[in-house]
């Protein structure tokens, strides 16, 4: 690996200082497990590294109502810091009661020694179109923390933090300190499934993530996509249309249109048409999956 | 740069100076002498590398040398106590778990670490928590049923 130095900063003022240095190509690392890995292979060539894991609250997880970007209501936040590690996340009891399906797509991660080094954090500053927590945070309309040099905290709706395939919204200096996810109301279903080559241990072909609550006598629904297309998405669509019905002919278009906000591609691990093919059988497996966990009417 | 770390080892406890740029695994091997954790594709992936940092499995190959600054590191060295094997270890030998040998200390050690945290895993659990050990000989049916034998003695 080519040299860099190495620091540990304990405050943000120091982390932000160390990223803006104008004579260094600086970047900060959380798990390390997409960053290290890169720099050896010469992707990235940084020669100050910022680990960021020494910073307050960045390893924090906790249910919160004080917190900033929890937004919408009274109700209460799962704060997750930047640095939580995948397998902190997969086995917090918290999470797997309230935010199930942020646990298992926690678990669906790479390997147990991914699992434990790698971040939430580093997972959404990747940003990776295939990144394994972002469709159960689409769904879960979680907000990023960012935290800048200027001193201004700002927060981002997940959807907006991802701009395209690597590419984040993040600015020169700032920091992802942690997520606010607004707990889901009681008798949420959800469903995660991610697809890849082999059962666990690789990247995903497609993955989705599907979350249904009753709210006011209806059914609201929320569908999201990862790897297929620049950025995770989310399917309005698909959703508006279960809104209306989750009868089988309506679970068949619900899936179908979800295709339409996707953009595909043939890579490695899967050529277009199977990818294609795979975005609309998921998706309608994910909602069938909810249906019948649904009460009967 | 320079920093001064201080590592436990197999209950040997280091102060040595590494540089930024370093991992674990390199420490460990060239600097330490302790060649149980493999190089394999330094991309974890294939698990050769893997010790216990602070009782979790976690790619040496991944971890930078500062990082590991005040950890308690396990490796397969450390595993049989007063030259009696870990139990794990003469399971694989008695069911044949090792063939080329090179990603035994790594699968050793995610075995151990599966262990400690659940006494007696099922097949599926074994599987899913050795998902980041490759092996090219064995097929891994025999690597299975050795860890399942020491969960099923103890």
């Amino acid at each position: 690996m080519q040299p860099f130095d190495y620091y540990r900063p304990k405050t943000f003022a120091e982390a932000f200082e160390l990223l803006t240095r104008p004579d260094r190509t600086a970047v900060a690392i959380a798990g390390g497990t997409d960053v290290i890995p890169q720099t050896r292979d010469g992707i990235r060539r940084p020669d100050l590294v910022v680990d960021i894991k020494g910073l307050p609250g960045i390893r924090d997880l906790v249910v919160t109502s004080m917190a900033p970007c929890c937004g919408t209501g009274p109700d209460e936040c799962l704060y997750v810091g930047a640095a939580v590690r995948m397998n902190e996340i997969a086995r917090s009891n918290i999470v797997q009661d309230h935010w199930p399906i942020l646990a298992d797509a926690a678990a669906s991660v790479g390997s147990e020694q991914i699992r434990n080094r790698a971040t939430i954090g580093g997972n959404i500053c990747t940003a990776s179109p295939a990144a394994d927590s972002a469709p159960a945070l689409y769904v879960l309309d979680a907000s990023v923390l960012i935290k800048g040099p200027r001193g201004e905290d700002r927060c981002l709706p997940i959807t907006q933090f991802f701009t395209g395939p690597k590419r984040n919204a993040l600015k020169r200096g700032e920091i992802v300190a942690g997520l606010l996810i607004p707990r889901p109301p009681a008798g949420t279903l959800s469903y995660h499934e991610k697809l890849s080559r082999r059962k666990a241990g690789d990247l995903s072909i497609v993955s989705v993530a599907v979350m249904a609550f009753v709210s006011a006598g209806n059914t609201a629904w929320r569908v999201a996509l990862g790897a297929v297309g620049p950025t995770p998405v989310r399917a309005p669509e698909s959703e508006a249309i279960l809104a209306k019905r989750h009868d089988a002919e309506a679970i068949d278009r619900a899936a179908a249109s979800a295709y339409g906000c996707c953009n595909p591609i043939g890579d490695i691990r899967s050529g277009l048409e199977y990818r294609q093919a795979m975005v609309v059988n998921l998706t309608r497996k994910a909602i069938r999956a909810v249906v019948a966990q649904l009460p009967q009417a | 740069m320079l920093h001064e770390i201080t590592l436990t080892v197999n209950g040997d406890q280091y102060a040595i100076a590494v540089r930024s740029h370093q991992t674990l695994l390199q420490v460990l091997r060239e600097e330490l002498g302790i060649t149980s954790p493999k190089r394999g594709c330094e991309n974890g992936e294939c698990g050769a590398c893997t010790v216990l940092m602070d009782g979790l499995p976690v790619n040496s190959c991944m971890v930078l040398a500062p990082e590991a600054d005040g950890t308690v590191i396990e490796t397969a060295e450390g595993l049989s106590v007063d030259g009696n094997l870990h139990p794990l270890q003469q399971a694989f030998i008695d069911h044949n778990a090792v063939q080329c040998g090179f990603c035994t200390p790594g699968m050793l050690m995610s075995s151990k670490a599966l262990l400690d945290r659940s006494p007696h895993p099922s097949e599926d659990e074994i599987r899913y928590a050795l998902v980041g050990n490759l092996c090219r000989c064995t097929g891994y049916v025999r690597i299975v049923a050795a860890v399942a034998a020491v969960a099923e003695r103890e």
